[in-house]
């Protein structure tokens, strides 16, 4: 077999990395002291793919070789596939030779898993440490954890890595054994918590002395396949409320699942990866995250799933009419915060512009409120400014999103029309 | 009364010192040539007086708030004729309203120099990404670029500290202006630069070129396909100076 160049390596293991879906490098502030590269607080894209996700990031696999079988995964085992193995230099060499022509913010590494977890741990500490220490690069990485790899392999990685994840795929144990028979939901989550701890005592040493290197500056991320078991959504956002509070877990990503392998074991889809519900998940988890939603709120044991044609801050507010409308000019900021049509920036403009004088519904939508829908929901110097008494089933009607659900969600028209601002939260879940 | 300054920052000062003194709102403060013959007369030079704009920018940090300091810096640098006329009105208000001002994003002198501001902002953060160099023989690293607004000294410091041990040069092309960043003293200068033919580039540069286009072409989903969202998300516009989009 003739050996293969890099290029070919290169396309063969960027293929077999880019259905993972974190492609943030944000929150992670490296400063770089005269080597080359630092990590910009707040993320920055490079380029846009042609299924209009960002770049940001080299992403792509030290190796595509895998001892394991999943079922749901291209490397699986018994694919009968080329496989191919990147030495650690040569993985420094690529992340270099794109950086430096700021092609990209920096390395996603993540890979199969070579011989046993330990060894395939290794390699990847060697690609780190090689950009780190005889690069002297300090810009992004991030580096998938192999579950089942000895604590202390882990320990040493975060030192190196920006941010760390352990993926966990599947959302229940049961779809685990199933699905990752050789993977146990032990292995996987004791590295979560290994870092977890880490990053919380890091923090803690660091505040006394700056000399101790951080550990996962970034945090750790996880992610879930969306449609390849059963699980509700109900089951999903309270994992992901329970990661992000015990875990100290920074993003959690969502990745609807496509089907790459025919196996009897994963559901019968006929190319249409569920897009929408990937898209309402990061819609429900930002709420979490950023506007102060419990995932009780949003979910229940009644209404398990998530409304597909409408967004999940407008079915709360549907289901809790009776605490609107606000007055914008008294209402405190948890309370903007859960207006439909009302982001965070905006919430915290409205706060500051009301201290000047007294708002009008014209000055909030200066303010970058999107009134098309805040106006069933808000006064502003007691007046409203909708044709019609807030009720839900008028309201269910007006709020529910043209665009979707549609029959094939592969059309390129998922995202057109009026929902210009529902476009960008496709790609941060931003509401 | 028609300002026309240097297009410095200093002299754009210099002309609202001016100005002031007069207690008079001009026509037009502007760095161009006049487009009619007719107003040539009324046009005044401003010639630029550092210590003048030292001490009108020393008020203006004394009474405006941080934000609006911000606002007013990054408005300036947008590429819109007549910006200087509505910075202007912002920097009276904000300098007879002082620390208050900051509360004042709904006055109608506000909104636009904020709309700028957030203009500029966002082409600054945008290119930050979007600056793509190239090795040339001699190991100098070089961008083009085709910015909107006048962006290149707002993005400077970000690409010092990020490619500190780079010789490198960003160029905007559609004003012939540049930074040059020398590794050696941790320096950036502004400089003239018009390029009339090709570049000579380095060894290795068209191999990178190949990897990156390669690496970019396997990116994307197939499931996936949405060329909409790409262009939403990245305009044509903007795709000119990059590698990926450059094919034969
Ligand atoms: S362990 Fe990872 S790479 Fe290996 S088959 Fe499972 S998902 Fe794929």
């Amino acid at each position: 077999m003739p050996e293969l160049s890099l290029a070919e390596k290169l396309e063969i293991l960027a293929d077999g990395a880019k259905y993972d879906v974190s492609c943030a490098s944000s929150g992670s502030s490296r400063r770089n002291k005269g080597g080359i590269g630092n990590a910009a607080q707040c993320g920055i894209c490079h380029s846009w793919t042609a299924d209009g996700r960002c770049v940001s990031l080299l992403k792509i696999l030290l190796t595509n070789a895998c001892i394991y079988d999943c079922a749901y995964c291209v490397n699986r085992r018994s694919n009968d596939t080329r496989r191919v193995l990147l030495t650690p230099a040569e993985v420094a060499e690529l992340t270099i030779g794109f950086y430096r022509r700021n092609a990209i913010e920096g390395l996603f590494l993540s890979t199969g898993v070579v011989k046993d977890p330990d060894h395939t741990m290794e390699l990847l500490i060697e690609a780190t440490s090689i950009l780190r220490e005889e690069h002297r690069f300090n810009g992004y990485i991030h580096v998938k954890v192999v579950p089942g790899a000895d604590l202390l392999l882990v320990d040493r990685l975060g030192r190196l890595a920006d941010r760390v994840s352990v993926n966990m795929e599947l959302p229940s144990r049961e779809s685990l054994q199933l699905l990752a028979p050789d993977k146990s939901r032990e292995a996987i989550v004791a590295p979560m918590k290994r870092v977890g701890e880490l990053i919380v005592q890091t923090k803690e040493e660091r505040k006394v002395s700056r000399k101790i290197p951080p550990f996962a500056p970034a945090g750790q991320s996880t992610q879930l396949i969306i449609g390849a078991s059963g699980e509700s959504d109900l089951q999903i956002v309270s994992l992901a409320a329970g990661l992000y509070g015990r875990l100290s877990m920074k993003r959690v990503y969502y990745s609807a699942f496509i089907p790459v392998n025919t196996d009897t074991r994963l559901p019968s889809v006929v190319g249409t990866p569920p897009l929408v519900r990937e898209h309402r998940l990061y819609q429900a988890d930002w709420l979490m995250r950023y506007y102060g939603f419990a995932a009780g709120e949003l979910l229940d044991e009644e209404h398990p799933n998530l409304d597909l044609s409408l967004d999940p801050k407008a079915g709360w507010a549907l289901r809790n009419l009776h605490l609107f409308p606000v007055e914008v000019n008294r209402a405190p900021l948890e309370l903007l915060l859960r207006v439909p049509g009302i982001g965070v920036r905006s919430a915290q403009r409205i706060v500051g512009a009301r201290r000047g004088g007294h708002l009008s519904l014209d000055d909030l939508a200066l303010l970058g409120v999107v009134m098309k829908r805040a106006r069933y929901f808000v006064t502003a110097r007691g007046r409203f400014g909708a044709d019609m008494t807030p009720d839900a089933a008028g309201l269910q009607a007006r709020l529910t999103e043209r665009t979707t659900p549609r029959p094939r969600w592969s059309q390129p028209s998922l995202f057109d029309g009026a929902n210009a601002i529902d476009i960008r939260s496709t790609i941060t879940g931003e509401l | 009364m028609i300002l026309r300054y240097d297009g410095t920052f200093a002299g754009f000062l210099t002309a609202v010192a001016l100005a002031r003194e007069r207690s008079a709102e001009p026509e037009a403060i502007t760095d161009r040539e006049p487009e009619q013959q007719g107003l040539f007369a009324a046009v005044e030079e401003v010639e630029t007086d550092r210590d003048r704009a030292g001490e009108l920018y020393q008020l203006i940090r004394r009474t405006l708030p941080a934000g609006a300091v911000q606002t007013l810096r990054y408005a300036f640098h947008a590429g819109e004729p007549g910006r200087e006329i509505l910075l202007f009105r912002y920097l009276q208000l904000g300098l007879t309203t002082g620390p208050r001002f900051g509360a004042m994003l709904a006055h109608e002198a506000v909104i636009p120099v904020w709309k700028l501001a957030r203009a500029v902002g966002r082409e600054a953060h945008r290119y930050k990404g979007l600056v793509r160099f190239r090795q040339l023989e001699g190991d100098v690293w070089y961008a083009a670029m085709e910015p909107d607004h006048r962006i290149l000294p707002l993005i400077a410091p970000h690409f010092a500290a990020r490619f500190a041990d780079q010789r490198w040069i960003i160029h905007d092309r559609r004003r012939n202006e540049a930074v040059a960043f020398d590794p050696a003293r941790r320096e950036w200068a502004d400089i003239p630069l018009e390029v009339t033919g090709p570049l000579p580039l380095s060894a290795g540069e068209e191999l990178f070129r190949d990897l990156w286009q390669r690496y970019f072409d396997r990116l994307s989903i197939a499931e996936r396909h949405n060329p909409k969202l790409q262009r939403q998300n990245l305009p044509l516009k903007h795709r000119r100076h990059l590698p990926e989009f450059e094919r034969e």
